[in-house]
């Protein structure tokens, strides 16, 4: 950058790294261009799965996909059917969603037990709001089951896409089943400045999983939180609800996951 | 009184017709009757909290809890149990006392004995010793972080002694269970006295007088707020407590709910009266954080005993004025503690922020009049109508009243909770109430607000703490949240641990703070790194103030604070990992190394077992070396070290010491 450069060109810093290409689909001849979601450098979509553009749309050719197991392909844009509305207004090619994701892999997709959700419902009824019910229903199911979503907004005569739109923006709320153990590592500014980032480093590792992950066995979910309010014993690391250790260090990290696997095996 | 609080209905005419009707029963009349129903609410059998008494107080606070309240609690059961003192002694697990560093901390009374860190080993020989004896167990004594002789009474140690306790004034002495205990201390006093005086306007002129500002960050006079919802017409007005406390690093409302929850649910009752007596229905919510589950179960208990001796839901002390108060929780966002963001979380939306050309108090939740505060300005409310508003407003500063709370962590001896008045200064705060840096260290920065404060470097030491000198001096007041840092945390690593965090916890909703923050954080992991230029740290900056410019609510618009700071006071950090490629705390990764010093190193193989990468190799006994590219800087060896032999390197290594290693 040369220093003639006008002052306030920030905006050109904001906009230089969005990838505006709009790409043309193969073999079919538009009029107009097709969108697409848009990707980070590294490969990943920048879609927040925040349901505007579903709400927006007004030829409902935007739909939204659930699949958690699939969390990098937030959204599926029905291409065949955008194109033939394109080509030929007001008429629908009736064509079936591109959604290239297949099946979900079984092991994740336990079945679930609806019988569960009814004292949601009935708390629904007797006026509980949306994110209660959510909590509600994350404590009956350890996760936010496809299902109970859609039962709960038929209940509340809301669209899919807007709960699943709150779902998604709580960072408390999960849309896969976790491990038997959830591990939180606090990421507090008490806890950052006394390591950490070490400590997350060290339970990544020794568990093979990234942060948000869960391990293939199902035994153990990675998750960091943002401040448990134990400043004093910082680090923080909190087990499930009740198990609170501080002072951790990278070591002690790797210590308590091999304990744990140990209690596990024995 | 029957038409007082009449659903429905707009506005003024209402107002007028409920005045009218209210004057029909006479004033003595309903002092006398509101007098009755609150002695009537306590328990008489109940067994008070008292000074007087011979008590043993548990902290239960959530960092006495975590380092093992519970089996402290066993243990002083049982030791009772085996004197047979068990109906003799009363047993308080009180809220947090705020001395968390020390924690678990037993409090004796009457004295007042301080017990620190106690293992559940400890109990048999106090209560042999200070309990049926007369004595102290010196041992176990708190040592004075100066001198280190020891203290015995709570209020003889300098952390307690040197605040000034007016919210935090019962949170170590009442059990928050016992609606009982609270009201033997004065509770709910204030909520009579206001409603005898049947005032709602005198109440509001009297927070006006105080100087009270609200407490969750901006400081806008609370006075005003309540006035300006007051006026403004709606079917219903709505009170709401914010009590989700997002910043990393603060506790104190959530301390202040789980040791003295009444104080928040008295102060939000006043304020209800205040805003919607004669005016219409008052709804009151709690907007409490997910995270505190401690707090939640609490203030549940604390509601539901209110509403059952009459001091909450209908016909409040037979005033004939109805409130009651729902919790809500949130679910993780930290923009849900921004009022519009908030409002739309409890409709049970998305919370992203609208923009404030109209402000909640007009429309907030569900479209109508809201009053938000914050959980410390609420428990501020009832000991303002009880000591009068002059007593508050000669505590503070000129433009800053009373007092405030603020969770001292970081790199300091004390850490806590702490209650100081406003205009005291960060020294007194951080080296005679937090008793300093910890030993070796040296103090570097302080960091205010959270992560839409600024760091404050040593110079600013002295500046005293009001609203309005923090943000002169580029920080600003926020929750509460104070963390100390010494030598050994980077600046650029830390102002980057804040923008990741706001970068994540924007709602997405605006492009400034949306694109901007994460533009921001890549010019900082460049930074880090060592591969920015010195013109990428001007863009930064002219971004930084961007950001501050285009956002559309005070998360965006405050974002940019921690780099601005840290641009401001501590450039030159910045520039040696710019221009030296060299991070001066020995923090950036990508600009350190780990070395053994051959002297210092015993061989004691320590760090070889630490090492979960295999980089570490060398002989028992004999000097050891680190593998530089197996190395991954995960600092394991360097804390399994004893003797100090494991250095961090940083800087670009000349070409003779490169091939040295």
């Amino acid at each position: 950058m040369t220093n003639d450069e006008p002052k306030g060109s920030a905006l050109y810093e904001v906009l230089k790294g969005i990838d505006f290409e709009r790409r043309q689909l193969v073999g079919k001849t538009t009029r107009t261009g097709l969108f697409d979601l848009v990707k980070k450098k590294d490969g990943s979509y920048r879609c927040y799965s925040c349901t505007l553009c579903e709400r927006t749309c007004p030829v409902d050719c935007i739909e939204l996909e659930y699949c958690p197991e699939f969390p990098e392909e937030p959204f599926d844009i029905e291409a065949a059917r955008a194109a033939a509305l394109a080509t030929l207004p007001g008429e629908s090619c009736g064509a079936a969603s591109a959604c290239v994701m297949g099946e979900a892999p079984a092991q994740f997709v336990p079945e679930i037990d609806m019988k569960l959700l009814d004292p949601v419902i009935a708390g629904i009824r007797s006026g509980s709001g949306l994110v209660e019910a959510l909590h509600a229903t994350q404590e009956a199911y350890g996760y936010l089951p496809r299902k109970a979503l859609e039962s709960i907004a038929d209940e509340m005569h809301m669209p899919f896409s807007r709960v699943f739109g709150v779902a998604s923006f709580y960072a408390q709320f999960r849309l896969r089943p976790v491990g038997k153990y959830v591990i939180d590592v606090c990421m507090g500014t008490a806890c950052h400045v006394a390591g950490a980032p070490l400590v997350v480093e060290a339970f990544s590792q020794e568990l093979e999983v990234p942060v948000g992950g869960t391990t293939p066995d199902g035994l153990f979910t990675l998750q960091t939180v943002n401040c448990v309010g134990a400043c004093a014993l910082a680090p923080v690391v909190r087990i499930g609800n009740d198990e609170t250790y501080g002072r951790m260090g990278p070591t002690e990290a790797r210590r308590l996951v091999r304990r744990l696997r140990k209690q596990e095996v024995a | 009184m029957g038409a007082v609080n009449k659903p429905g209905g707009n506005g003024r005419d209402v107002a007028r017709a409920k005045s009218i009707s209210a004057g029909a029963i006479s004033a003595p009349a309903r002092a006398v009757r509101i007098d009755a129903a609150l002695a009537a609410a306590s328990d008489r059998n109940a067994y008070l909290a008292d000074d007087s008494k011979t008590e043993i107080r548990i902290c239960a606070g959530t960092a006495c809890h975590a380092s093992g309240r519970v089996a402290l609690r066993a243990a002083v059961g049982k030791a009772l149990a085996d004197r047979g003192l068990t109906d003799k002694v009363r047993v308080v697990e009180t809220g947090c006392h705020g001395f968390c560093q020390q924690g678990p901390i037993i409090v004796l009374r009457p004295k007042g004995i301080f017990y620190p860190r106690l293992k559940p080993g400890d109990i048999d020989e106090i209560i042999e010793t200070s309990i049926v004896g007369n004595g102290v167990v010196g041992r176990l004594l708190y040592r004075h972080p100066g001198t280190g002789e020891p203290l015995a009474l709570e209020n003889e140690i300098p952390f307690y002694s040197l605040q000034r306790r007016i919210v935090l004034g019962l949170n170590g002495k009442i059990d928050p269970f016992s609606l009982d205990d609270y009201l033997a201390h004065g509770g709910y006093s204030a909520l009579a006295k206001v409603l005898k005086a049947g005032d709602p306007l005198g109440v509001i002129a009297q927070i006006d007088e105080s100087g009270l500002r609200g407490r969750g960050g901006a400081g806008f006079p609370t006075g005003r707020k309540w006035r300006s919802c007051r006026a403004n017409p709606g079917e219903k007005h709505y009170v709401i407590c914010n009590a989700d406390e997002g910043d990393p690093g603060a506790f104190m409302d959530r301390s202040v709910l789980e040791g003295n929850p009444h104080s928040v649910i008295e102060g939000m009752v006043i304020a209800a009266y205040a805003i919607g007596a004669e005016n219409g229905p008052v709804e009151g919510y709690v907007y409490v954080r997910h995270e505190y589950p401690f707090a939640v179960e609490r203030l549940r208990w604390a509601l539901q005993k209110a509403r059952e001796r009459g001091l909450l839901g209908k016909d409040i002390l037979g005033s004939g004025f109805d409130f009651d108060i729902r919790i809500n929780q949130g679910a993780g966002a930290f923009v849900c503690g921004e009022s519009t963001a908030l409002t739309l979380s409890i409709e049970g939306q998305r919370g992203m922020p609208r923009g404030k050309h109209i402000r909640t108090a007009a429309q907030g939740l569900w479209g109508q009049p809201t009053n938000l505060n914050n959980v410390e300005t609420y428990a501020n409310v009832p000991w303002i109508i009880n000591h009068g508003a002059g007593e508050f407003a000669a505590l503070g500063t000129a433009t800053s009243k009373g007092t405030k709370i603020f969770s001292l962590t970081g790199k300091v001896v004390n850490g806590g909770l702490i209650e100081v008045p406003m205009g005291v200064t960060l020294r007194e705060v951080i080296f005679d109430i937090g008793g300093g840096m910890l030993p070796g260290r040296e103090f570097k920065a302080v960091q205010l607000g959270g992560p839409s404060g600024g760091c404050l470097p040593a110079s600013l030491l002295d500046e005293p703490i009001d609203f309005e000198s923090l943000v002169a001096a580029g920080s600003m007041m926020g929750s509460g949240g104070m963390v100390v840092v010494d030598d050994t945390t980077c600046m650029v690593d830390f102002a980057k641990y804040f923008l990741q965090f706001t970068a994540e916890e924007s709602c997405g909703k605006c492009v400034p703070c949306r694109v901007g923050t994460t533009r921001m954080l890549e010019i900082l992991e460049r930074i880090s790194a060592g591969l920015a230029t010195v013109e990428e740290v001007e863009s930064l900056e002219r971004l930084a103030e961007d950001v501050v410019e285009g956002s559309l609510c005070a998360l965006g618009g405050s974002a940019p604070n921690p780099v601005l700071s840290t641009l401001r006071y501590f450039r030159d950090e910045v520039m040696a990992h710019v221009v030296e490629k060299r991070c001066p705390a020995g923090v950036c990764r990508p600009l350190i190394r780990y070395t053994i010093d051959k002297e210092a190193c015993t061989g004691c193989r320590a760090c070889f077992t630490a090492c979960p990468s295999g980089a570490v190799s060398g002989e028992r006994k004999s000097p050891h070396r680190i593998d530089q590219k197996l190395c991954i800087k995960c600092d394991a060896c360097r804390q399994a070290c004893k003797f100090d032999a494991v250095r961090v390197e940083t800087g670009v290594l000349s070409l003779a010491e490169g091939r040295r290693r």
